[in-house]
């Protein structure tokens, strides 16, 4: 059948060793899209609620989407899910590259990898040969020395993911590194690869894809192509990627700085997309299929350390590794950035541990004497680079740090629960939400703790007025519905979402590869369906009402900004509050923030329904009925 | 008098009401001012503008432009 | 009519070998392109194409001369007399002839130059003799 899925299925139990080869289920596939959707569905029949994941009763999943591989601008991707040990909840992450491509060139949709494995190992994947080997010369090497040393004895032409020490000792933010710099960072997917003692995932594939309709799509592309070369916001994102964003950030009062202490860095010069460029850019690297090029492959170059290359630093790891920490040198920022890839830390959870360590610092919360006789300042490198080395090998106090600032913050005390940034366990990205509301809401409902990526809203925030929390909530489920899409397909958001490409140019290309005839409305409707069974796993988990774990740190309202265009600006408790009454109802939740049933049953999940109700934690019906459609687009005021 | 020609794509280009071509306005301003005061100038509220760029280079609002360069201007995106 | 290639300009995008396929084998699979891009990293940090260069070493070697230049300088493979043996995979300076399981005859360029228009950053660029000054022309030179 020709509808861009390879059509084999992988279920590899690590304990065992059995692998098993299965068709792929289109039905599958057909309701949960690939990616995330397939990672949502497969983790919430098959993981059981209380099993720890870290444990053997965790599965993890590597699901291309259906789009992956296809020829198709920014095709790339490929998603990594599992139950997240960061989180306690459902966690998926996706990453950009070529190993997706590979994986559907190798016949492979997705591969369930099940249980523990007794000794280290690695899969090796060259079309129909799938094998489980010894990994015991690899483990314990850093993620970008290993993927050089496995392309050495495998080949150059494969395509391979690996984890570094730090997830190896299961530091709960590690990451999953491809292609000698790009990630799948957040909520701990590297975590859960290491805990099943598997260190890496090398890839080749010559067969083809078979799509639907190839004259059609090939038409299709290459007009967008064409299109899009002349676009006049190609040339900059091919220049820079999304570290220009840094300076807007700066300049509008939503760059964290100091761990998110205030919003305006007056040393954002130093580390911007400029300096990037010009400092430190070796080449332009891309992922398969796009020419929009946003891959910064670069050297960080500091007297008395060796010379390095990495991809990076995009814009989060810009600010989170930069202004977030007081850096004052792009070389630093982008060494941090190395050396977090390297050991195998999520760069953005890895930014925001530190600086909640250097607060606590400053603060004397912690000391030397626990920091094994050495300081923890801003902008320090050599102060971090120490400090990592004890987080990745959870020495001393670095085992505190290696959960995450919310348990660090736990263990501390002493009001640091205040300042430690995250929501439900995972670390903020690159924006202060204190002036933004639309964004701080985004941070409190993403379904994987304080991420930007189901939502971003600071313009719009701009636009509908930055004190006011007016209407954002049906915005925030909007785009919660919208940009997860992308990574149910497996194509990048950046491409298609700032190239003035349509929704339905995205849908005509999605039949075009399927042939099923999809129409936006369904797709909409799925990433709802995705949305909510979330959340319901997520309230099974952790056994209370949703609202208890919604809330951002107390810093959020409690400490208005300090400095900047932004000062004395800052949300009040209340506005929190009104908020999440109002997400709760654009959503048709009870304000308890639990899915209703008639929400649940509407989107098809009536065993979701049935479940919540077992332990009560479904949500009272709400008078008057849920909202016929849940979010609302936004239309710009000022366009 | 100089002409300075503002490109933009998406809801800005709307905005920007392009007449040279798909994505290009010309705009007739005395020299010397900046870009923020040229976005007034034409009823474009400078918040919706990320960044300016020209000639290679990143700008600002506070950048003055010359007889005949090309600025694109880029919405606010949400970085990755 | 060759292909030039600046190798700094790359990004590794694979546009060229999506589209040499599809174009020529009807197939979404890199596999089957006739050219090929090498990935150096960490050291030096940089991709580098490589395209057939018109040489004529496949030609040369085949033992069933089965490869034969065209007017275009483009070597041609007749699948009639290709036997798959693999003699000019290994003779190619630049290997940039390849087998796959799916074709019972090599893979050799044939200038369709479907990867320079679609190449954006001008890595793979088509590139023509420039012709004779009218002068030289007129004197038969």
């Amino acid at each position: 059948m020709a509808n861009g899925l390879a059509g084999t299925t992988l279920r590899i139990n690590l304990k065992t060793g059995a692998i098993r080869r299965l068709p792929t289920d289109e039905t599958l596939f057909r309701r949960w899209q690939g990616g995330r959707g397939v990672v949502a569905k497969l983790i919430y029949d098959e993981v059981p609620r209380d099993a720890d994941p870290l444990g053997p009763k965790n599965i993890f999943i590597i699901c291309a989407g259906i789009m992956s591989g296809a020829f198709i601008p920014a095709g790339s991707k490929v998603g990594f899910g599992s139950v997240s040990p960061l989180t306690n909840g459902p966690g998926d992450s996706n990453m950009g590259g070529h190993l997706g491509p590979a994986l559907k060139f190798a016949g492979y949709d997705l591969i369930v990898f099940e249980d523990i494995s007794p000794r280290p190992v690695y899969l090796v994947i060259d079309d129909d040969k799938v094998e489980l080997r010894d990994a015991s010369k690899y483990w314990g090497m850093r993620s970008l020395a290993c993927e050089k040393a496995l392309k050495e004895d495998l080949g150059q032409d494969f395509e391979m993911a690996t984890i570094g020490p730090a997830a190896e000792n299961g530091i709960l933010f590690s990451c999953i590194t491809h292609d000698f710099g790009r990630q799948a960072g957040r909520t701990g997917q590297g975590t859960v690869m290491g805990s099943k003692k598997l260190k890496a995932i090398c890839v080749r594939g010559s067969k083809s894809l078979p799509v639907h309709d190839l004259p059609g799509l090939k038409r299709q592309v290459t007009d967008i192509m064409l299109r899009t070369q002349k676009h006049p916001n190609m040339e900059p994102w091919q220049k820079y990627g999304t570290a220009f964003f840094i300076q807007w950030s700066n300049q509008n009062a939503v760059l964290p700085a100091y761990n998110f202490q205030t919003t305006f860095y007056e040393d954002t010069s130093k580390i911007d997309g400029d300096q990037l460029v010009e400092k430190c850019l070796i080449t332009h690297k891309a992922c398969f299929g796009c020419w929009m090029n946003c891959g910064k492959y670069t050297r960080a170059v500091i007297p008395g350390k060796p010379e390095v290359h990495l991809e990076g630093p995009e814009y989060e790891t810009g600010a989170l590794c930069g202004s977030n920490l007081g850096m004052k040198d792009i070389n630093h920022v982008a060494y941090l950035n190395w050396l977090l890839d390297d050991l195998g830390l999520d760069s953005m959870s890895g930014g925001g541990v530190i600086a909640f360590a250097m607060e606590c610092f400053e603060r004397g919360l912690i000391t030397e004497a626990d920091l094994e006789g050495r300081p923890l300042r801003w902008g320090s490198v050599d102060d971090v680079e120490h400090f990592l080395e004890m987080v990745a090998s959870r020495r001393g106090i670095g085992e505190w740090f290696a959960q995450g600032t919310k348990r660090a913050a736990q263990k501390i005390g002493r009001g640091s629960e205040k300042f430690a940034m995250q929501v439900k366990g995972q670390e903020m990205s690159g924006y202060d939400g204190r002036w933004a509301p639309g964004m701080l809401l985004s941070y409190m409902t993403a379904d994987i703790g304080a991420h930007h990526n189901r939502s971003w809203t600071i313009t719009v925030d701009m636009a509908e007025g930055r004190e006011s929390v007016e209407g954002r909530a049906k915005i925030v489920v909007y785009l919660q519905h919208i940009r997860p899409l992308f990574d149910t397909w497996c194509i990048c958001r950046l491409f298609w979402g700032e190239l003035d490409i349509t929704p339905e140019e995205i849908v005509e290309s999605l039949n075009r590869i399927t042939g099923w005839g999809v129409g936006a409305e369904e797709v909409l409707r799925t990433s709802e369906m995705i949305w909510n069974l979330n959340r319901c796993h997520y309230l099974e988990r952790n056994r209370a009402d949703g609202r208890t774990f919604d809330y951002p740190p107390a810093r959020s309202w409690e400490d208005k900004i300090p400095s900047g265009p932004g000062k004395g600006k800052g949300l009040s408790r209340e506005q929190v509050e009104q908020m999440l009454d109002e997400y709760y109802a654009a959503r048709g939740w009870d304000r308890r923030g639990n899915p209703t049933r008639e929400v649940l049953e509407d989107l098809g999940l009536k065993d979701a329904a049935d479940n919540l109700e077992k332990i009560g934690l479904l949500g009272e019906p709400i008078p008057g009925g849920i909202p016929r459609v849940r979010g609302e687009k936004y239309k710009p005021k000022a366009f | 008098m100089i002409n300075v020609f503002l490109k933009a794509g998406s809801e800005l280009r709307l905005k920007l009401k392009p007449d040279v071509d798909y994505y290009t306005r010309r705009v007739e301003t005395e020299g010397g001012k900046t870009l923020r005061e040229i976005l007034r100038q034409i009823g474009l509220d400078p918040a919706f503008v990320a960044f300016a760029y020209s000639e290679g280079k990143l700008r600002n609002l506070d950048y003055i432009p010359q007889d005949g360069q090309n600025i694109t201007l880029q919405p606010p995106v949400s970085g990755g | 009519m060759r292909i030039k290639v600046d190798g700094s300009k790359c990004t590794g995008c694979r546009l060229c070998l999506q589209i040499c396929a599809i174009e020529n084998h009807q197939d979404i699979n890199p596999k089957k392109a006739a050219l090929r891009i090498e990935a150096r990293f960490p050291d030096p940090g940089r991709y580098q194409p490589y395209v057939c260069t018109q040489c004529g070493k496949c030609a040369e070697v085949c033992p069933e001369k089965a490869i034969h230049r065209n007017d275009m300088g483009a070597y041609v493979v007749d699948p009639a007399l290709c036997t798959n043996c693999g003699v000019c995979v290994e003779a190619c300076p630049v290997r940039v002839v390849f087998q796959h399981r799916d074709l019972d005859r090599v893979i050799v360029c044939n200038f369709c130059m479907k990867c320079t228009e679609l190449c954006n950053t001008g890595a793979i660029v088509k590139w023509e003799r420039p012709a004779k000054p009218a002068a030289a022309r007129e004197a038969g030179v």
